[in-house]
């Protein structure tokens, strides 16, 4: 693709809303995780990693299956908020 | 040598029966030995894709069932001799072939050409399982929507579960000003999604369709951009390190920049 393309490509073109609906729908297909048990995922993560690290907010943890050649693999990002030092 | 190599989709209508001819055409004009094996029992096609309708005496059911000799059923190229069809049965009977019977009629056809390739109904069904039984290589064709992509990576699921290794990708049908426009999904969308191996992108063209519609094969039209693809297809295939060039649909607006000074920028050369 070319740098005009890159620099005017749409963001919000109906390309990435396929991407975005395909990644999902084929985590169902693959592994049987639904949407609903993805979010309760994410909650009961919460909770463990909490009883640990309080600092955690349990809305920002984003948890997503990433596609490689031979395994995918469950990735979680669990962002800490910085405690503060005063 | 021999290579057998199933071309299979999941979805219907993406292009699995255009690459077969395609690819095998392609081989063919190299000068390898090509056998290609219309897999879709019941829905005979690759015979009008090839132009081969009209000298169809036997087909894959009844070599299988020992009505005549492969040899017999075997159709020979209009251009290429050494290019050979084995047509589809017509029969509605779905259980006419097994996958014993498959790998039995590869390893036959294995002892005549250097590549064989099944073209494999859609679905992942009994045919579908046929079609790949005889495989030592699988490529999946698709297009860049949602429907197709999604089935690709179930049969990829499903070739990797049977043992077939990995295969690779054939991306068919792009259209670069939508994908330049954000309105269609791109090569690196594919791809990251898919997680497989591309071996070659197909742009979408209308002498697809003309040269079909005439029983002729659009890798031997010098004009056509998806002719030209498939023929870098049928060379990756045989190992030859070809690179994948820009896609550009029409001439855009940085190329009619360039084209000002007389021109062109780098990698738009088709």
């Amino acid at each position: 693709m070319s740098l005009f393309d890159t620099l005017f490509r749409r963001r919000d073109g109906s390309a990435n809303a396929a991407k975005t609906r395909l990644l999902k729908v084929l985590v169902d297909d693959r592994y049987k995780l639904t949407p609903e048990m993805m979010a309760q995922l994410k909650i009961d993560l919460a909770e463990v990693f909490a009883r640990y690290l309080p600092s955690i907010d349990p809305d920002s943890i984003d948890v997503t299956v990433q596609r490689g050649e031979s395994n995918d693999h469950l990735q979680a990002d669990i962002p800490l908020r910085r405690p503060s030092n005063t | 040598m021999t290579r057998v190599i199933t071309i299979t989709s999941g979805k219907g209508g993406v292009g699995k029966t255009t690459t077969t001819a395609n690819l095998g055409t392609a081989l063919a004009a190299q000068g390898a030995k090509v056998a290609v094996v219309d897999a879709d029992i019941g829905l005979r096609n690759l015979d009008v894709v090839m132009g081969l309708e009209n000298r169809i005496v036997y087909d894959l059911v009844d070599v299988i069932e020992g009505r005549c000799r492969l040899r017999q059923a075997l159709i020979k190229d209009k251009r290429f001799p050494d290019l050979c069809l084995l047509p589809a049965a017509q029969t509605r009977d779905k259980d006419a072939v097994s996958a014993d019977d498959m790998v039995a009629l590869t390893n036959q056809l294995r002892a005549e050409f250097d590549y064989v390739f099944v073209d494999s109904p859609a679905g992942i069904e009994a045919g579908f399982r046929n079609a790949i039984a005889g495989a030592d290589e699988v490529l999946i064709v698709t297009t860049p929507e949602v429907s197709a992509v999604r089935d690709a990576d179930r049969i990829i699921g499903l070739v990797e579960a049977f043992e077939k290794g990995h295969p690779r990708l054939v991306l068919n049908r792009i259209k670069p000003r939508m994908v330049s426009r954000g309105e269609m999904m791109s090569i690196e969308d594919v791809l990251q999604i898919l997680a497989v191996e591309l071996i070659g992108v197909v742009p979408d063209d209308e002498t697809i369709i003309t040269a079909t519609n005439r029983g002729e094969v659009a890798v031997l039209d010098r004009v056509s951009r998806a002719g030209r693809s498939f023929s870098d297809i049928a060379r990756r295939l045989a190992g030859e390190e070809v690179p994948f060039p820009a896609l550009e649909e029409h001439p855009g607006l940085m190329e009619r920049l360039f084209g000002m000074f007389g021109r062109r920028p780098r990698g738009s050369e088709r």
